[in-house]
């Protein structure tokens, strides 16, 4: 299979603009993206943006950015998930040799209407959706009861992981929500929205883009002198909410493991340098570093308490602050590839020392139904 | 910058919903105070409410899987919600904060979210409210309310 690199990215402020329209966002990042690869709008062979109609409002959310990211009558597509799944079928188009270069967009505007309130629609509608109570907010509550009471995480725990990425997002001249001097009891004691979880517990929607360029092995190097290569990718989508254990992520392990298979890594603790993971909410940090087997199963509180993914620690997660610390919805996750390529390129502003292997993720779906696992390198 | 909020497109689109029979046949027996699950015959997994398809092996699943479940059931987890959404994505605060529970039901394997009333914790066991006079809709089930 051809290997496939990423030769250049754009991110947008994550703010909350209601001037900014999204043709702009989208135009910016876009463009943005193909300065920073070194390409020309000739040069890419298909564009695949993310966004969703219902976080929108409007039916095809892509309606009138096709042109804002160059693709008049170029192969297009758009998924209707997070950013890093266009950049996985970016990807797969290129692996499959029909194309050598490819742009993926994404973005969400959370000013337009309340995303939490969209959540409610992807609940099953004849039963759940009747439930007033439920939304990925009440939902993600239970899942962090189930999986503090199998681990005996507690709340201390969530709220070191918020405390952790708001403060690394202090130097992410992007983020959306930085708090240098935040402290445990602050998070504890932030509004209540769903027992556990509070304010800070929660990311906070905002607006945002993000785009990458994407090239095959034959031409990367034509472009870009340091190409970032995919050594790895997994993906997997759980059963309904209903139907699976909530305390478990069990589909991120699983498309970890075939991330690992595919990168060769055995022991990704030691072997991954730095991990940026969309942890919609506190808890599925701490869920996301079992699932992805950097510490036995029900340890992970024993990292965030020892400091081990902290910026300087052995195994860092999220030094640009995470989802915690702004959530473009459908730009989240490609934000977290997009730092994930900063890293091993040298330009973080958290700059993880000696960065050769990133690990991205992105989740898509009430309690994280839905995962994808990216791994990044320096070397093909 | 003003910002004018609109309600709706220009023509609101009604669309007709089926639950389909399945849905339909739990929803009546709401009437006689029952819950209906569907049990798999191929692999044993119980589903509530019943599905078509079986979430465990995907085996095709109809009326003749069904099973009366006892109703009783135990709670796996829990929350206190301090809030409801509007449905225009605004927050509404709740005087009292509503408790409500992921339940495991007595014979089934899936989850089930419900309110539940009473001093629930985790391990809880649960049983249904039913309103005064149920009528085989959804209302009838009004919420859980905690035995032991």
């Amino acid at each position: 299979m051809r290997r496939v690199a990423i030769i250049g990215y754009a991110v947008s402020r994550l703010e909350w603009d209601a001037e900014k329209t999204r043709e702009e966002a989208v135009f910016e990042v876009a463009k943005g993206a193909m300065r920073n690869a070194g390409v020309e709008r000739e040069d890419i062979d298909t564009v695949i943006s993310a966004s969703t109609d219902f976080l929108d409002g409007r039916t095809i959310s892509s309606c009138m950015l096709i042109g804002a990211s160059g693709a008049y009558l170029k192969d297009e597509s758009k998924a209707e998930e997070d950013g890093m799944y266009a950049a996985l079928y970016a990807a797969q188009r290129i692996m499959s040799g029909v194309h050598d270069v490819a742009l993926a967009v994404s973005h969400t505007h959370s000013w337009i209407f309340n995303p939490h309130q969209v959540t409610q629609y992807m609940l099953e509608p004849w039963f759940d959706r009747q439930n007033d109570l439920l939304n990925e907010i009440t939902l993600a509550a239970l899942q962090a009861r189930l999986y503090m009471s199998r681990s005996g995480a507690d709340e201390t725990h969530l709220a070191q992981v918020c405390v952790k990425n708001l403060r690394n997002a202090v130097k992410n001249p992007n983020a959306f929500r930085k708090m240098p001097d935040v402290t445990v009891e602050e998070v504890l004691e932030s509004k209540l929205y769903s027992s556990p979880l509070t304010e800070l517990m929660i990311s906070p929607p905002c607006d945002g883009a993000a785009a990458v360029v994407l090239a095959s092995e034959d031409v990367a190097e034509e472009f870009c002198d340091e190409p970032v290569w995919i050594r790895g990718i997994g993906n997997a989508c759980d059963r309904y909410l209903r139907d699976r254990d909530l305390g478990r992520l069990n589909s991120l392990r699983i498309a970890a493991e075939r991330a690992y298979r595919t990168a060769g890594i055995e022991d990704p603790f030691r072997q991954i340098d730095v991990a940026e993971v969309s942890e919609r909410f506190a808890h599925q940090e701490l869920m996301a570093y079992e699932a992805l087997c950097f510490c036995r199963e029900g340890m992970g509180k024993v990292l965030i308490e020892e400091g081990m993914t902290e910026v300087y620690g052995d195994m860092p997660v999220n030094p640009s602050g995470g989802a915690l610390a702004g959530d473009a919805v459908c730009a989240t996750g490609m934000i977290r590839l997009i730092e994930a390529v900063k890293q091993i390129r040298g330009e973080a502003e958290n700059q993880v020392e000696e960065c050769r292997t990133a690990l991205a993720h992105a989740q898509w779906g009430l309690c994280a139904q839905k995962n994808l696992v990216f791994i990044l390198g320096d070397r093909r | 910058m003003g910002v004018d909020r609109y309600s709706g497109l220009p023509f609101v689109a009604r669309f007709r919903w089926s639950v389909g029979k399945i849905m339909e046949k739990f929803y009546r027996s709401f009437a006689e105070k029952k819950i209906i699950a569907a049990k798999c015959e191929k692999c044993g997994y119980t589903v509530v409410p019943p599905r078509q398809i079986c979430p465990q092996c995907y085996s095709r699943m109809g009326e003749e899987n069904f099973v009366e479940l006892s109703g009783r059931g135990v709670v796996e987890s829990l929350t206190e919600v301090a809030f409801r959404l509007d449905g225009k994505g605004g927050y509404i605060w709740l005087e009292k904060p509503e408790l409500l529970a992921a339940v495991k039901l007595e014979g089934a394997n899936s989850t089930i979210f419900v309110r539940v009333e009473g001093d629930a914790r985790i391990g809880s066991e649960v049983e249904p409210v039913w309103a005064e006079k149920t009528e085989g809709k959804p209302s009838d089930l009004i919420s859980f309310r905690v035995v032991k």
